[in-house]
This record gives structure tokens, C-alpha cells and sequence, in this order.
């Protein structure tokens, strides 16, 4: 329906704008707090690409009141009670926390995920919304044939038909069904029925180990939420000495009792277990975090692990001095400098084999093998001298050098004249032809590269610089030759 | 400003202030305890007290015959013969390279190196150039944001056992920082440089302070190609040191880059690069004050 007919029918009609994109945010922070019952959580797919797409009509399964979420609690409903007790009783919560923060909403569970899906919108009693173990066949049997998450085409094709009811599908003869309508309809109905897998992709890949710590009271305070840090932790450590693993990164999650969550996480360069290093880190962390109006629940997770390759934990003997990893504690260091300055910024140095004299040095992270020892020294041994500092962007100076291939006999930069009493050069270094250019094209064959001729040249103020001419001279309009020249390092 | 003079060896005035007992200690005593502090500081960390510059002119000004392990030194980019602000620092970069390396060769491990990029306009320091000294390999380069950032990621690497030498690379020089890291070097052992583009007022409590200023390279004559880099070093500021008859020593010193080793101008061949000209804040009296 138009807008303009529903005025029609309705003239004082309130109306507002759709807004998919904050409808998407919205699902995502309920999403994201659905992790406290399991990290598989995902987005009902149906829904999020329609909301990519930017399309304003609404499906079953689209946002703007029909959106969906999609929880794999396998192995999680333990934690509120045993058996089928204990999925009752995660339904009822997750209902009830959610009405609690005025969201209308009704979750079903089921054995798939699509019987869950059709019963969660089209179940007519309350009591259907929980469907018992393989019991979906019977619990889908009445349910409109829009729950099997169809193509509009097909379903229109099936009312007319008079195929209303997902059971009148059961005793179709498959070949026909499938030549008529195309895979679709057979894929849903296996998928509903568990005949055929299907997988929920979480929205975060869940971490491998984890664990939680609920509070009866919620919590505010930077210590106690610092204590409660240090006992999942413990108990994280554990876990990984058993499985053999140390971290290499590590999130928390608060999750605070109006709903929203807060994480952050730390990184380490190799894998870590050692409970008062990885402490440390998080103590540089804890302060970001924002309690807000409490926090009833903390998760601790290691998204990324790796095999430790450490020695043994140290035995509780305080006369054997432990000799644990990284004995000098250079990488510990790193990793503190990191977590607070950025990766980026806690760099190794790396020679790279190239002409071009700012290609040469390259930064890498710290987990990076380092060089060779000499392979410096080699680098710079195959090169002519070179400055101390080089600049990150030669900077355009003015120059009055004789044609065509002087040293200059002035210089101007940053609004100073620099008059050069000595010089050497020049050094030619040619650009890499077998490199593409900086657009992506190649340079066509038979082309000279670019070269440029650099001069160390010493000031009569004793200054040493690393000049040189971009390319050879060409002849302007004024019938001058011309050159440009750039300032390249500075000199000891 | 006499920076070598007896009240060089007191402490700070603010410790004095702190602790009267520290002022009624004969100025002979608290040296002899200074010094075996500092051994002591030393030895823990396994390395020697000094390292020597390899000059022996300048060494015999030095405590211990050489640059103090566990303390700051401060090393700044001076005015340009002619008295210009100088141009950049690429002297004092080198300058600093040579000691990193004396340190770096002394003692095994990492070297941190500090620094704060100037934005656009940032030249970072030129790892092939700068093996020449050390291996760039050993080098963890920290880059950060703000001075406080810098002063604080020194400070953990001072605290490390596994690093042979900090390296920041500042503008500006905060006494109390200086005051951390001249405390924090002390107690690990390990030696702090400061490097400054330029100069500024002396503030800090580093055990020496240097300024560098590149001068006129000696060309073969005849020739005007560029010649082995030349420095001019002046001290100004040491500590714990002999007091030396100058003012403000000064030498001129030449970095062969062939045979890797840094070595003072004799007089003789220092003017002969051509007259030294003295002008504005570089003091008057300066060539004849060469030592050699």
C-alpha cells in the first residue's frame, strides 16, 4: 500500500521516516547482548541483507519490527537448569530481561533453526512457542507456508495452489515439487525439519575458551571490577595450561544492567600465560572501560590462541629463580608499549633490497622475525653514503644549478638560501621499472624509467644534505631548461 | 652558565630541600657514595661503569674515563658555525649514533628508540646509515603521540633488563621527566640518551650534556667533494667529571667513515680547513680552545 492511499483511509495518520540503517544498530546492541547466553549469536540473514540492500519493503525476516536474531545455545541452557527445564527456563529469561527493556519480542526454540524461525512468527499459542525434541515436524505441520522463508514468487505460487499449511508440503512427491518450484522449497522444508544441516554463522567468531562471572549484585567500582578481572583470569590461565595454548589476544566484556556491553581486549606478541603479565596489561585497559549503572556480568574470552612454546611454569620454589620465555623481557616491554602507543607504533626495523632509498627501510611488527645481524650493514655497503635522516616526502626545493649535470650552486629551502661550497655526485638511481607505478599501470616497454641524480652537498655553514634532480632537464616554454630538485635527507 | 664547578656535584637543590641529613654529609663522602652506587647499580646489571667515547681527549674529562652507564646524557643539535639555527639535527643524530653504539657494543640486548614524529614534514632516522654504529636489527622503534607517551615508554625501557640502551628523540626538556629518567637510569644501570633537535635551556639533571653542531668537512685540495663528516662537540655539562680548564670544552672531531672510528681534529689540521670564523652566541675565544 501507498502512503497516499493509507492517508486516504486514514487522514490523521502519523508517519515517520524509515531509518534501516539505525534499525540495523539497534539490532546489532541487542545482538550483542544476546552473548551473555552463547557467543553464537547471528543476525537472521534474511533480514540483514535486505537492510543492506537499502530496499524499504519488509518481509518476514526484514527490519522494522519483523527482524530477527538467531542463538545457538547447544551446550549453554546447563547454566539454568538441567534438561529440557533448563531451555524453558533460558527462554523465559531472555524474554523477560528483554521485555524488561521494552522490546516487544518472541523467541521460540526448536531443534533447527528455521523451525525456530517460523514458530517464533507464526506460532498462535504461547505454549507452541517452545517445541520439544524432535518434535518439529508435528509443531510445523499447521504453521502458514510464509514460515519456510520462501522467495515471494514461489509463495505466491503456492497459495494459489492452495498449498497454505507448511504440512500440506509433507506428503508432496519431492521429484515434481523440485522441477516445479526450482531447490528452494525442498532446502527450507529439509532445513526446518533437520533433515538437512544448517549452519548459523555467529556475527563474532566465539572464542575457543572462555569464561564468565555473574553477580548477584551489579557491580560499579573500578576495583571490584579489576578483582573480578583477576579471578577470570585465573581461571582462563587454567585452562589454557591444560589445552596446551597461551594467548595471544584477549577480550572482556561487561555487560551492564541497562543492556549495553563494553569491551575491550589486549594483544600479545607471543602466546601468554602468565597470570600476573597478562594482569598487567589489562590494568592499562580497565580504565577505558565504563561500569555505567553496573555490571552483572563479565565474560573474559581469548578470541586468538596459539601453542605455547614456552618452557614449564616455574614450581612454587622461591630459591629456583623461574627462567621463564623472553628471559630479558624485551617482548613483555613491547607488548605494554603497544597497548597503549598502538601496534602500529612499537615497530621493528627491516631492510627491504631496493634502489629507491625510501623503499629500503620498512617497519614491521614486533612478533617479526628481525634481521639477520650484518644484513644492515650489507644493505648499506652495496649503497653509496647516505644521510641519517631521510626525509618521508622529499620536499620541492628552488635550486640554481648549471646545466646539465652540475651539483647546485644554491639551494633554497624553507625560506633559507643555502650557498654549496662542496659536492659529490651524482648518484643515479633509476626507478624500479618492474614495479607497477603508483596508479597500477605499468610502465610500457621501451620506456626509460625515471631516474633520479642525487648529490651529497655540504653548505658554507658546514650543513650536509642529500639533494637530487627528478629526472633529466627538459626545456620549458621559455625555452629554458628545466629540472625540478628535492631535498631528500640530512646528512651527519 | 660554569657548569663544571664544585656546585656541580651537589645534588638538585629540591633533594636538598627534601633531606637536610644529605647536606650535612661532607661533599668528599657523598661523592665516594655516589660512585659506589653507581658500581653497585652497574654490577647488578652486569655491565661496567662507564663505556669510553674512544677518544682520549675527551674521555680524561669524563668519570670513569668514559660515558656513566646507569645516567642521563643529553645530546642537542647546536647553532651553525655562522650562527643560524642549524638547518637539522643530522650531526647530533650522529653524534648520538656513535654512543648508542659504544653502549649498544658494550652490553647485548635491544636498543629502544623513542621518538615523536613531527608530522608532515617527519624525517625518521636512516637505518642503513645508522649501522655504521650498531645493528639496526637490535633496534625496537617506538613512536609516540605525545611527550608524556615518550617519556613514559622510556622509562619502562630503562626498567627492562633486556635493553641495552633508551634512546628519545624530544623537543622540548622536562625537568621533572629529566629528574625520572636520570633516577630510573641510575637504578637499572642502563644508559638514557636525549636527543634534541635544538637546543634548550639547561634544565635536566643528566650527567653530561653535549651540543652538536656540524662544521666545514676537510676536501681533498683542489677538490671540492665532500669530506669525511666533521663535528663540532662541546660539553656542556659533566657532572660528575674532572673539571677542565675551559669554560665550556670543545673539540672538533672527524667521523671516518672507512675505518668507523670518530677521532678529534688536532688544532693544526682544524684551522687548516679553512679559518674558523666566531659569531654571535658561539663563544669568541672558541678556536684556541681546542684540545687536541
Amino acid at each position: 500500500m501507498r502512503l497516499a492511499d493509507a492517508r486516504a483511509l486514514l487522514p490523521d495518520l502519523v508517519t515517520t521516516a524509515g531509518e534501516p540503517q539505525a534499525d540495523r544498530r539497534l539490532i546489532e546492541t541487542i545482538a550483542n547482548w544476546c552473548d551473555r547466553y552463547t557467543p553464537w549469536v547471528a543476525i537472521d540473514p534474511l533480514g540483514s541483507a535486505i537492510a543492506e540492500e537499502g530496499t524499504e519493503t519488509c518481509s518476514a525476516g526484514g527490519f522494522g519490527g519483523d527482524a530477527g536474531l538467531l542463538l545457538d545455545v547447544t551446550g549453554c541452557t546447563h547454566l539454568f537448569g538441567t534438561g529440557e527445564a533448563g531451555e524453558r527456563a533460558l527462554l523465559a529469561d531472555l524474554t523477560q530481561r528483554l521485555s524488561r527493556h521494552d522490546f516487544s519480542c518472541r523467541a521460540a526454540m526448536a531443534d533447527t533453526a528455521g523451525a525456530a524461525w517460523a514458530l517464533a512468527r507464526f506460532a498462535e499459542r504461547q505454549a507452541d512457542l517452545f517445541c520439544p525434541r524432535h518434535g518439529q515436524r508435528a509443531a510445523l505441520a499447521t504453521l502458514p507456508v510464509e514460515g519456510l522463508r520462501l522467495d515471494a514468487p514461489i509463495l505466491e505460487t503456492f497459495l494459489k495452489l492452495g498449498l497454505r499449511r507448511i504440512g500440506d508440503l509433507y506428503p508432496m512427491p519431492r521429484a515434481p515439487l523440485a522441477r516445479r518450484f526450482g531447490d528452494q522449497p525442498l532446502t527450507r522444508l529439509d532445513q526446518a525439519l533437520g533433515t538437512l544441516a544448517e549452519p548459523i554463522e555467529p556475527r563474532r567468531p566465539p572464542p575457543a575458551f572462555r569464561t564468565r562471572l555473574a553477580f548477584a549484585e551489579p557491580i560499579g567500582r573500578p576495583e571490584d571490577i579489576a578483582a573480578a578481572t583477576s579471578r577470570l583470569l585465573a581461571a582462563l590461565c587454567r585452562q589454557f595450561e591444560q589445552a596446551g595454548v597461551g594467548a595471544r589476544k584477549l577480550e572482556i566484556a561487561l555487560y551492564r544492567v541497562d543492556g549495553s556491553v563494553d569491551r575491550t581486549s589486549i594483544g600479545t606478541s607471543r602466546p601468554n600465560r602468565d597470570n600476573p603479565k597478562l594482569m598487567k596489561l589489562f590494568e592499562e585497559k580497565l580504565g577505558e572501560l565504563d561500569a555505567g549503572f553496573g555490571v552483572e556480568l563479565m565474560i573474559l574470552g581469548a578470541p586468538e590462541v596459539e601453542v605455547w612454546s614456552g618452557t614449564q611454569d616455574a614450581l612454587p620454589d622461591q630459591n629456583a629463580p623461574a627462567v621463564p620465555v623472553g628471559v630479558d623481557g624485551t617482548i613483555d616491554l613491547a607488548d605494554r608499549l603497544a597497548l597503549r602507543l598502538g601496534t602500529e607504533n612499537v615497530v621493528r626495523l627491516l631492510p627491504r633490497d631496493s634502489h629507491l632509498p625510501e623503499r629500503v627501510q620498512v617497519t614491521a611488527p614486533i612478533e617479526a622475525k628481525p634481521a639477520a645481524a650484518g644484513a644492515w650493514r650489507r644493505v648499506a655497503s652495496l649503497k653509496g653514503a647516505r644521510p641519517t635522516r631521510l626525509l618521508q616526502r622529499p620536499e620541492p626545493v628552488d635550486v640554481m644549478a648549471p646545466v646539465p649535470d652540475d651539483p647546485p650552486r644554491h639551494f633554497s629551502w624553507r625560506q633559507h638560501k643555502h650557498r654549496i661550497v662542496r659536492a659529490e655526485g651524482p648518484e643515479r638511481i633509476a626507478d624500479e621499472w618492474w614495479r607497477p607505478r603508483p596508479d597500477g599501470s605499468r610502465p610500457p616497454a621501451g620506456e626509460v624509467p625515471l631516474v633520479r641524480d642525487y648529490y651529497r652537498v655540504e653548505d658554507d655553514d658546514g650543513g650536509r644534505f642529500w639533494l637530487f634532480r627528478d629526472g633529466a632537464y627538459k626545456v620549458a616554454a621559455n625555452g629554458q631548461p628545466t629540472a625540478r630538485w628535492f631535498l631528500h635527507g640530512f646528512c651527519a | 652558565m660554569p657548569v663544571i664547578s664544585p656546585n656541580a656535584f651537589a645534588p638538585p637543590v629540591a633533594s636538598v630541600a627534601a633531606n637536610d641529613l644529605a647536606a650535612a654529609v661532607p661533599l668528599g663522602l657523598r661523592e665516594k657514595v655516589r660512585r659506589l652506587e653507581r658500581a653497585h647499580s652497574a654490577q647488578r646489571s652486569g655491565r661496567a661503569a662507564s663505556v669510553p667515547l674512544g677518544m682520549p681527549a675527551i674521555d680524561a674529562l669524563l668519570p670513569e674515563g668514559g660515558l656513566l652507564t646507569g645516567a642521563l646524557h643529553e645530546i642537542e643539535a647546536g647553532p651553525a658555525p655562522s650562527g643560524r639555527v642549524a638547518s637539522h639535527d643530522g650531526a647530533a643524530l650522529g653524534f648520538a649514533g656513535h654512543i648508542v653504539g659504544r653502549f649498544a657494543q658494550q652490553a647485548g640486548g635491544t636498543i629502544l628508540w623513542c621518538r615523536r614524529p613531527t608530522g608532515t614534514f617527519d624525517a625518521p632516522p636512516y637505518a642503513p646509515t645508522l649501522s655504521a654504529w650498531f645493528d639496526p636489527a637490535r633496534v625496537l622503534m617506538v613512536t609516540a603521540r605525545r611527550d608524556e607517551d615518550l617519556f613514559w615508554a622510556m622509562e619502562e625501557g630503562l626498567r627492562c633488563p633486556g635493553i641495552a640502551v633508551v634512546l628519545g628523540e624530544t623537543r622540548a626538556a622536562d625537568p621533572t621527566a629529566g629528574r625520572r629518567l636520570s633516577l630510573a637510569a641510575e637504578k637499572s644501570g642502563t644508559p638514557a640518551l636525549l636527543l634534541r633537535a635544538q637546543p634548550a635551556p639547561p634544565q635536566s639533571v643528566c650527567a653530561t650534556r653535549w651540543r652538536i653542531a656540524s662544521a666545514p668537512s676537510h676536501s681533498t685540495p683542489g677538490l671540492n667533494d665532500v669530506g669525511a663528516a666533521r663535528w663540532r662537540l662541546e660539553l656542556r655539562r659533566n657532572r660528575f667529571g674532572t673539571p677542565s680548564a675551559a669554560e665550556i670544552p670543545s673539540w672538533l672531531v672527524e667521523w671516518n667513515d672507512e675505518t668507523h672510528c670518530l677521532s678529534v681534529v688536532p688544532q693544526a689540521l682544524g684551522r687548516s680547513s679553512g679559518p674558523y670564523q666566531s659569531e654571535l652566541d658561539w663563544p669568541e675565544s672558541d678556536a684556541t680552545r681546542l684540545v687536541g
